[in-house]
């Protein structure tokens, strides 16, 4: 929002100012990522069914796939384990896929008034919030379905929503500034989407990658944490949690700390290259 | 609102940067040249002054108007505005084309701060003033661009800014919404907004700017009067770019003097629609020349010729080396308000060659009644008959 009064000398702007500005804007913030979630699906004749039934169909081939013909063995109910780590991975691919490129395509808006370009991202990242909680509940009903016991150790999803949710805002911000100066970002994303898939424990449990002496490496990848959350919440960890987490922790403390040096600099001058 | 030195710099590429090149740490020397869109601007605004900005294409009006909306951050300088900008109102105004004019209203009003009842309070005079009640659940990318930007217009006025930012909008739509506009824009003055206008639509900064600023090649050429800035806006725009040369010049003749004479008699820039003006050109020939034709020519700010003319093709006159001669043509200036182009020629009558390097044609701007559209002004008289009665003159 365009505050009561501005003063700009020079083009970096002040921290402090931009944070409050930033956080007064919550509620353009929220209105535009419900406009945005809704006007995707709005010319379908399905409406916001295809938020569940895509992530519902990559499901259905990822359960088949791998526990009929890869024969991935698993301790507990595969189908539940694989549609724990696909509901943030959808999610936080999703969300990257267009928050990336979020400051560029919001050109209309923000060339014409002035409200902190975070927002931009972070629209994206809470239009995808959206899908995300009707996945949610999608997960219980299909770990229900699979005959998995509802335990109090679902209410974990909540905290394991809000921390993908934050460490998709992280990655957001950073990677949307970049690709105002890089346009090269979005196919970057795109292509590291596509590897970072089989880098996350998605279709097979976090154990198979400990059992061939991988647990460490893995643990890098942010959202190895983040799915372990999620699976924590649903079907059980393996043991394998706090190192993760410790990671993930660190990627969104780091990802914040240059978003925040980013948007300070080039938060007044991104349209300058619109 | 203050400005103190306020400058912009845009630093143009010459190579894309390249990601890889710089993850790599190396050291690529990107070319790359700067460029000062503008700068040294210093003004100041009061409530409920209003500031016209006028220049060519690339002199920085834009990024000038840019700043004041804090869009951007000048590269030197302080900009301090003091209240709530509406957002630049221009043909693209800030809409998302999948939205409906509704939820449009509703995004912008957030944006200006206003809260969701504040929005629902003013909702209906919106719809209202843009005259589009049967559209407003329409997505805005099915709209015309009058549509558009008489929403944008009805929106930008609605949180009531202190600080209202135009661009070129009034360019679009038609006269009657322009009319309107208007008339609003004083309103909101009137209530103490301060309003800053950038247009190539110089009668529409004539209307409503008492104070009109000329920006020139990135440097603020002019601040004051409008008449005055008008003026020397038409002076700037020269040398227009030559029109084809297409017959030969040679120098039996000089040209010593261009003028435009209006009906008081003295050279002028800006005249109204209807006045009587006349061309003088005061030449002295350096060779015995033979007969002369004079001509003389009326284009529109579009290309359009509008009116052409000459002395017969046999040309008028002998003249000896030395002599000096004034050339006048008057003639009535019925053509509807806009920026026009007067040119003048000599040509021999044997020939067709030019005997005198042609003077650079001069821009005039005409002021004229409203309701006039077209290339001329032909002075209609209205009146309506009533059947019962005997004719009234309305």
């Amino acid at each position: 929002m365009s505050g009561a009064f501005f003063e700009l000398s020079g083009e970096t702007g002040r921290l402090r100012l931009l944070l409050a500005d930033t956080w007064k804007s919550r509620s353009l913030l929220w209105m535009l990522a419900r406009k945005d979630f809704f006007v995707r699906y709005r010319r379908a004749s399905l409406g916001v069914f295809w938020a569940a039934g895509l992530p519902l169909l990559q499901l259905i081939v990822l359960a088949v796939v791998f526990s009929r013909v890869v024969r991935i063995h698993s301790q507990v109910n595969y189908v539940t384990l694989v549609f724990a780590g696909l509901v943030p991975w959808t999610f936080f691919s999703t969300a990257l896929a267009s928050a990336s490129t979020a400051i560029v395509d919001g050109a209309d808006l923000s060339t014409k008034v002035y409200f902190p370009r975070a927002v931009l991202p972070l629209v994206s990242v809470g239009s995808a919030a959206y899908g995300l909680g009707i996945n949610v509940v999608l997960l219980v009903a299909v770990a229900a379905f699979e005959g998995v016991p509802i335990r109090a150790s679902f209410l974990l999803l909540v905290p394991a929503a809000a921390l993908v949710g934050l460490l998709t805002a992280a990655f957001a911000l950073v990677l949307s500034a970049l690709h105002v100066y890089f346009r090269d970002v979005r196919y970057v994303v795109q292509a590291a989407m596509a590897v970072w898939f089989y880098a996350t424990p998605v279709f097979y449990p976090f154990r198979l990658a400990q059992s061939h002496g991988l647990a460490g490496l893995l643990s890098v990848n942010p959202m190895a944490g983040v799915v372990q959350v999620f699976r924590a919440a649903v079907t059980g960890t393996d043991g394998a949690l706090g190192l993760p987490l410790w990671w993930t922790g660190g990627w969104i403390a780091a990802l914040f700390l240059a978003a925040a040096l980013l948007y300070r600099r080039y938060d007044r001058v991104f349209v300058d290259l619109l | 609102m203050r400005l103190v030195g306020v400058g912009k710099r845009y630093v143009k590429y010459e190579d894309a940067p390249m990601l890889v090149t710089r993850l790599a740490g190396l050291r690529t020397r990107t070319r790359r040249s700067s460029l000062w869109a503008i700068r040294n601007v210093d003004f100041e605004l009061q409530r409920g002054d209003v500031l016209g900005v006028i220049g060519r294409n690339g002199s920085g009006k834009s990024t000038l108007l840019r700043m004041l909306a804090g869009v951007t951050a000048p590269t030197e300088g302080t900009v301090m505005v003091r209240g709530r900008v509406a957002p630049l109102i221009s043909v693209g105004v800030g809409f998302h084309p999948e939205l409906t004019g509704r939820e449009n209203v509703y995004v912008n009003g957030t944006i200006l701060g206003l809260s969701r009842q504040e929005v629902d309070r003013r909702f209906d005079e919106v719809v209202d003033f843009a005259e589009i009640p049967a559209f407003i659940d329409t997505p805005v990318k099915f709209y015309s661009s009058g549509m558009f930007v008489r929403l944008g217009f009805a929106v930008a006025v609605l949180a009531e800014p202190d600080v209202l930012l135009v661009d070129e909008v009034l360019a679009v739509g038609d006269i009657a919404f322009q009319l309107k506009c208007y008339d609003r824009m004083q309103q909101i003055r009137d209530r103490g907004t301060t309003i800053v206008v950038v247009s190539h639509n110089l009668n529409a900064v004539r209307l409503l700017c008492p104070r009109v600023m000329v920006v020139h090649d990135g440097a603020v050429r002019f601040d004051g009067a409008a008449e005055e800035a008008l003026a020397l806006y038409h002076d700037l725009l020269g040398p227009q770019p030559d029109e084809a040369a297409t017959i030969d010049e040679e120098r039996a003749a000089e040209v010593e003097e261009f003028l435009l004479l209006g009906a008081d008699g003295s050279d002028s820039s800006t005249f109204s629609s209807g006045e009587e003006v006349r061309i003088r050109l005061s030449v002295r020939f350096l060779e015995p020349v033979n007969g002369v034709v004079f001509g003389i020519s009326l284009v529109s700010e579009e290309g359009v010729p509008v009116y052409s003319d000459s002395t017969n093709w046999e040309g008028t006159g002998t003249f000896s080396t030395g002599q000096r001669a004034v050339f006048e043509a008057g003639f009535r200036l019925s053509v509807p308000t806009g920026s026009y182009t007067v040119g003048v020629g000599l040509r021999r009558a044997d020939r067709p060659v030019s005997l005198a390097r042609t003077p650079r044609p001069r821009m005039i701007y005409v002021a004229g009644r409203h309701t006039v559209n077209g290339a001329a002004d032909l002075g209609a008289r209205f009146r309506v008959a009533d059947h019962a009665g005997p004719d009234e003159a309305v």
